[in-house]
C-alpha cells in the first residue's frame, strides 16, 4: 500500500457514498477540522458531505525527520457527514475494508475520546477507533462549533494517513513508506516518503524550535488579529477574516513550540483566536439567514 | 395472586463510554423500581447487564396488570342534593354527572370532619394491563436517565449518552410496543460485529430466558462479571507461561471488561532495549496508551512482555498480537525519546522556568512554592537530626520534573520522574529517593515514603499547600475540597503517626505560615483556629483507621492530640482494657466526678489525715500509687483496680458534707484523682 493509493481509495469510497471531494486549504493549520469546508460546513442547517486530505502542521511534534513515528506535518483524511447518518458506524467500517483491511482478522474497538478545540470554540463526543491496539481514526459527533450548537449534528471522521499506511504495510519507520511510483520512459521508480518529505521535516522542525523570530511572531499574531477584526467587523467578510484566524492559530503554535507562551498567558491567547473564529461564524450564519430571507421574500 | 411475568429491556447503542455503563444501569434500575412502586406493581427481582454497546435489565415477578383501586369522592351536603323523599335535586344530578355515575350510585354518609351527611360516590379504578403502562412509561424513563455528557445526533433533539440504534423489549415473551427517538421496539437485537459480517439478520429473542445464551452465540458475553473473570484467568495463564505474574491493577482490569464484548487476552513482547526505562514509565505507558498489563517476576522486575485484551475470541492470523507489539514499540520509542531528551539538561536547570508555572493564583508560582517547601524541609530536617543540606537540595529539585517532557506526557509520573532523573545524575540516594517519594501516600491505603527524608519532603509539600490554602480562606467544607486538602492533611498525620515523630501538627503549621509570609491574606488567628479543628478531625480519622474501639478514641483524644506518639501509646494502653467491665464502672464514676467538680475550684494539696471513712482513705492510697505510676500501662492497671473502691466511695461517702474542711479535702481528693487519669484519657467519655 502506498500513501497516495490510500488517499485515492478513501476519496473514491466517500465520493461513492455521496460526499464531495474537497481539497486541502492553502494556509498552515493543525488539523483538518480547521479547513473552512469543515468549520463553516458544520454550521447551519443545510446538508453537507465532504471528504478531503489535509496536511496538518504541529510545530511541537517536529523531530527533525529523525523520529520514525512523529512528524511536524502529517496528513489527515477528513470526512464530514451532515446530518450524521444512522448507519455512520457501518459506513466507516466499510471504508476500512475499502482500504484493504480484512476486519474478519483484526480487532476493532471504539473507545471513548471526546474532542475539543478551544481555539475554534468547538467540541464533540465520540471515540478513537482502535485497530489491533492502534488509534487509526478520530470519530466525533460535533455538538458545538464556534460556540454555536450544531443543528443538525455532523459526524466527523479523521483518518491518520501515515499511521494507517505504516500499519497496513508493517513498516516501522514513516520515512520508509512508499509515497507512490513514478513511471518514465526509462522505467518505474518507487518514491519513498523520505524523498518527498524528510528535508522538509528537518527544516521546519529547525525553524520552529530554533530559527523562528519570536518577536516577529508575536507581532504577526497581533497584526493578524487586527486584520481579522477589521475584515469581519467593518466589512462583514467572514472568509478572509477566517484566514486570519488560521494564521493566528499557526503563529501561536510556533510560539508555543518554543516555550514562549507561559501557562498563565495561554488561555488568554487561545481566547483571542477563538473570539475571532466565533465572530466569523456568527457573521457567516447571519449572512446565510439574510440570503434565506431574500429567497423566501 | 395475580399472574406475573418477566420484563426484559435492552438498549443497543453505539459504543457507550466505559465509565458510564454501570452508573446508567443502576440509575435506570432504581428509577424503574420507583415507578413500578408508584403504579402499585410489585417487582420480585432486578438484574442488569452492561457491555460496550448494550444496557439490559431484567425485572422479574412483575404482575400482568395493576390491582383495581377504589377512591371516594365527597360532594355537597345531603340536604342540597336530594329532597325529603330522596329524589335528586339539580345539584344532586350534577354531582352524579360529574363523576360519571347514575344518581342511584350516590350514597349519603357523614364523612369525618363534616358536620352533616354528604353525597358520596365510590369509584373503582380498573387496574390497567402492565404492557399498556410500560408502553407509556418506558420511553419517559429512558429519556429521563441522567447522562453526564449527553449528546445529540443526526437531525434529532433527543439526547442520550450515545446514539440508540435498537431497542428490544419483551414482557413475558411479548413485545412491549413503544418508540424512542424513532427507534421502535421489537424482539430483535444485534450481536458482535464479527458475527454480523457473516450473518446479515438480527438475533431474534423468542424466549426471554435464552437472551444471554443467544447473545453469547452471537459473540457477546453480556455479563460484566463473566468477562472480567475470563480476562483474569486468561492473563494469569499467559503470564505463568513466561514465568511471571501480572502486575495487578484493579482499575485497568475493570476498564478492559467494560470495553470488550467478547474478551480474549493476547500476550505480546517488546524489545529488550526498552527495559532500560524506569519500571514506572513502562507500566504507565502500557496502561495509559495501550490499556495493557505488565508482567513481572517474583522479584518484582518487569519482563519484556505485555498483556492486551482483544474484543474477539481469536487471533486467526496473529495480526492482533503483532499490531499491539508494533504500536507499543512506537509508544516506547516516544517514551525513550522523552527520557533521553529530559536527561540532556540537569533537572535543576528547570528551576528558574518554574517562575512561569502557576501553582495557585494567590499562592504564586511553583518557584515560590519550591522555596517554601525548602524552608520547611530544612527546618524539619534539623529538628529531626537529618541531613539539612540534603533536604534543601531535594526541595529545590522536587518540582522541576513538572517541566520535563515525560511528565508532560504522563502527569501521574510527577515526583517519580524527578527522582529517576536525579538518580541518573548520580545525586545522593537520600535526595533522589526523597524527590521520588514526596507525593506519597497517594491514597488512603497506599504506603508513606520509605525514607526519612522522603517523609520530610512529603510533609513539607503537603503542609505548604494546606496552610497556604487555609491562609487565603480556601478551607474545605462539606463535599467541597477541590484541592484535596483533606487527603493532604491525612497524609501528614499518617506520616507522623507511622514514623513516630513527636512534632505537633500545629507546630508544623507555624513553620509553614512563616514560610508563607505575605502570601497569607486572612488573619493568622482565624487560620490557626481552622487548622486546629481540621487537624483534630484528621487525627480522629487516623484513630479510626488504626482500628481503635470507639470508647478508646472518644476518651483518649480530648486530653491531647497534638503529640501523636503519646496519643498512640495511650490508645494502645487503653485498647487492652477496651473490654474490661471495670472501665464501664469507672466511666460512670468519672462522669460523677466531673459533675461534682463542675463549679468547684479545689486546691491541689490536701491533708489525707483529715479523711474519715475507710472508703476515702483507701481511695487516697490508690491515688498515691497512680501518681507514682511511670507509664500508661501501669497507670491503667491501677485505674482498673480503682473502679471498685470508687463505687464503694460514692456509696458510702457524701462529698459535699456540711463540714467545710472535710468537704474541701474530699473535693481535692477527687480533683487529684481526675487529674491523674486525665493523663491517659477522659473516662467520662468512655461510653
Amino acid at each position: 500500500m502506498h500513501v497516495q493509493e490510500l488517499i485515492l481509495r478513501l476519496q473514491r469510497y466517500w465520493a461513492d457514498r455521496g460526499c464531495l471531494v474537497g481539497q486541502p486549504y492553502d494556509i498552515e493549520k493543525g488539523a483538518g477540522t480547521m479547513n473552512p469546508l469543515t468549520f463553516f460546513g458544520a454550521l447551519g442547517s443545510k446538508p453537507w458531505n465532504v471528504g478531503y486530505v489535509e496536511p496538518s502542521r504541529r510545530p511541537g511534534d517536529g523531530r527533525y525527520g529523525e523520529n520514525p513515528f512523529r512528524l511536524y506535518k502529517h496528513h489527515q483524511f477528513q470526512v464530514i457527514l451532515k446530518p450524521s447518518p444512522a448507519a455512520v458506524q457501518d459506513m466507516y467500517i466499510a471504508s476500512l475494508e475499502a482500504m484493504g483491511i480484512d476486519l474478519s482478522k483484526h480487532d476493532l474497538r471504539f473507545e471513548e475520546d471526546n474532542w475539543e478545540s478551544p481555539t475554534l470554540g468547538a467540541w464533540g463526543v465520540g471515540w478513537q477507533v482502535v485497530l489491533d491496539g492502534m488509534e487509526i481514526t478520530q470519530f466525533t459527533y460535533f455538538q458545538q462549533v464556534a460556540g454555536v450548537d450544531c443543528r443538525p449534528v455532523s459526524a466527523e471522521l479523521t483518518y491518520g494517513i501515515e499511521r494507517i499506511c505504516m500499519f497496513l504495510t508493517g513498516i516501522d519507520n514513516i520515512f520508509d513508506l512508499t509515497w507512490g511510483e513514478v513511471k518514465t520512459d526509462q522505467g518505474t521508480f518507487p518514491i519513498k516518503y523520505a524523498e518527498v518529505r524528510q528535508r522538509e521535516e528537518f527544516e521546519l522542525s529547525a525553524y520552529s524550535f530554533e530559527h523562528a523570530d519570536l518577536e516577529l511572531h508575536w507581532r504577526l499574531f497581533t497584526d493578524f488579529e487586527k486584520e481579522g477584526w477589521r475584515l469581519v467587523k467593518d466589512l462583514g467578510h467572514y472568509l478572509s477574516a477566517y484566514d486570519q484566524v488560521l494564521k493566528m492559530s499557526h503563529t501561536f503554535n510556533v510560539l508555543d513550540a518554543r516555550g514562549a507562551v507561559s501557562t498563565t498567558e495561554r488561555p488568554g491567547i487561545i481566547k483571542r483566536v477563538r473570539d475571532l473564529a466565533c465572530a466569523c461564524a456568527k457573521t457567516y450564519l447571519e449572512t446565510e439567514a439574510k440570503k434565506q430571507a431574500e429567497v423566501t421574500a | 395472586m395475580s399472574d406475573t411475568k418477566t420484563l426484559l429491556l435492552e438498549l443497543h447503542c453505539e459504543e457507550i463510554p466505559a465509565r458510564f455503563l454501570k452508573p446508567l444501569s443502576v440509575e435506570f434500575a432504581e428509577s424503574f423500581a420507583k415507578w413500578s412502586e408508584s403504579e402499585k406493581l410489585d417487582i420480585f427481582g432486578i438484574l442488569f447487564h452492561f457491555s460496550p454497546r448494550k444496557l439490559s435489565w431484567r425485572f422479574t415477578g412483575l404482575p400482568t396488570a395493576q390491582p383495581d383501586q377504589t377512591e371516594t369522592q365527597v360532594g355537597p351536603p345531603q340536604r342540597m342534593c336530594a329532597d325529603e323523599k330522596g329524589a335528586p335535586t339539580v345539584q344532586g344530578l350534577k354531582f352524579a354527572e360529574k363523576w360519571g355515575v347514575d344518581f342511584s350510585a350516590v350514597k349519603f354518609e357523614q364523612p369525618t370532619g363534616k358536620k352533616e351527611p354528604c353525597a358520596v360516590v365510590t369509584l373503582t379504578k380498573r387496574g390497567q394491563p402492565t404492557p399498556t403502562l410500560l408502553s407509556e412509561a418506558l420511553p419517559k424513563l429512558i429519556a429521563g436517565l441522567h447522562v453526564p455528557k449527553a449528546m445529540r445526533w443526526g437531525v434529532s433533539e433527543f439526547q442520550f449518552v450515545r446514539p440508540i440504534r435498537n431497542i428490544l423489549c419483551l414482557f413475558g415473551n411479548e413485545v412491549v410496543p413503544f418508540e424512542v427517538d424513532g427507534v421502535k421496539t421489537s424482539r430483535n437485537t444485534w450481536g458482535h460485529r464479527l458475527h454480523h459480517m457473516k450473518h446479515a439478520d438480527p438475533i431474534v429473542i423468542s424466549n426471554i430466558e435464552s437472551y444471554e445464551v443467544e447473545l453469547e452465540k452471537a459473540g457477546v458475553v453480556v455479563s460484566f462479571d463473566v468477562r472480567q473473570q475470563r480476562i483474569t484467568e486468561d492473563m494469569k495463564k499467559l503470564a505463568g507461561e513466561v514465568g511471571g505474574q501480572v502486575v495487578e491493577d484493579e482499575e485497568l482490569l475493570s476498564t478492559l471488561a467494560e470495553i470488550v464484548e467478547f474478551p480474549r487476552v493476547v500476550r505480546g513482547q517488546f524489545p529488550q532495549e526498552f527495559m532500560a526505562l524506569p519500571k514506572e514509565v513502562l507500566v504507565t505507558s502500557l496502561k495509559e496508551h495501550q490499556k495493557s498489563f505488565c508482567i513481572e517476576n517474583e522479584k518484582g522486575e518487569l519482563l519484556p512482555f505485555f498483556l492486551a485484551a482483544a474484543n474477539r475470541p481469536d487471533d486467526p492470523e496473529g495480526f492482533i498480537k503483532s499490531g499491539n507489539e508494533w504500536v507499543l514499540k512506537a509508544r516506547l520509542y516516544d517514551a525513550r525519546f522523552f527520557f533521553e531528551e529530559d536527561l540532556r539538561t540537569p533537572l535543576i536547570g528547570r528551576l528558574d522556568s518554574l517562575t512561569h508555572l502557576t501553582f495557585h493564583r494567590e499562592l504564586g508560582s511553583y518557584f515560590e512554592k519550591t522555596e517554601r517547601i525548602g524552608a520547611i524541609a530544612v527546618e524539619l530536617a534539623k529538628r529531626l537530626g537529618l541531613n539539612a543540606e540534603h533536604a534543601g537540595v531535594a526541595a529545590r529539585n522536587c518540582k522541576c520534573d513538572l517541566r520535563t517532557l515525560m511528565v508532560g506526557e504522563f502527569p501521574e509520573l510527577q515526583g517519580v520522574m524527578g527522582g529517576e532523573y536525579l538518580r541518573h545524575e548520580k545525586a545522593p540516594e537520600a535526595v533522589w529517593k526523597a524527590v521520588k517519594e514526596h507525593y506519597q501516600p497517594i491514597a488512603a491505603e497506599a504506603p508513606i515514603p520509605g525514607t526519612d527524608l522522603g517523609c520530610v519532603l512529603a510533609i513539607a509539600d503537603k503542609l505548604d499547600t494546606l496552610v497556604g490554602c487555609f491562609a487565603i480562606g480556601q478551607i474545605p467544607s462539606g463535599s467541597k475540597d477541590p484541592l484535596a486538602l483533606r487527603r493532604a492533611g491525612a497524609g501528614i498525620i499518617r506520616i507522623l503517626w507511622e514514623k513516630g515523630w513527636t512534632l505537633s501538627p500545629m507546630e508544623l503549621c507555624r513553620m509553614a505560615m512563616k514560610a508563607l509570609g505575605v502570601r497569607a491574606t486572612k488573619p493568622e488567628s482565624d487560620t490557626f483556629e481552622a487548622l486546629d479543628s481540621f487537624f483534630r478531625d484528621r487525627v480522629t480519622y487516623q484513630l479510626e483507621v488504626a482500628g481503635y474501639a470507639g470508647a478508646v478514641r472518644r476518651s483518649a483524644l480530648p486530653v491531647g492530640w497534638t503529640n501523636l506518639v503519646d496519643l498512640k501509646a495511650r490508645c494502645e494502653a487503653l485498647s487492652s482494657f477496651a473490654e474490661d467491665q471495670r472501665f464501664a464502672s469507672l466511666a460512670q464514676s468519672a462522669k460523677r466526678i466531673a459533675n461534682i467538680l463542675k463549679d468547684e475550684v479545689p486546691a491541689d494539696v490536701f491533708d489525707a489525715s483529715k479523711l474519715q471513712e475507710s472508703e476515702e482513705k483507701s481511695l487516697a492510697e490508690h491515688l498515691a500509687r497512680m501518681e507514682a505510676a511511670s507509664n500508661h500501662g501501669a497507670l491503667l492497671a491501677d485505674l482498673a483496680e480503682l473502679a471498685q473502691p470508687l463505687e464503694a466511695f460514692f456509696t458510702a461517702v457524701m462529698v459535699k458534707c456540711d463540714d467545710p474542711m472535710l468537704r474541701n479535702t474530699r473535693l481535692s481528693l477527687l480533683h487529684r484523682l481526675r487529674k491523674s487519669f486525665l493523663r491517659v484519657a477522659d473516662f467520662s467519655l468512655w461510653q
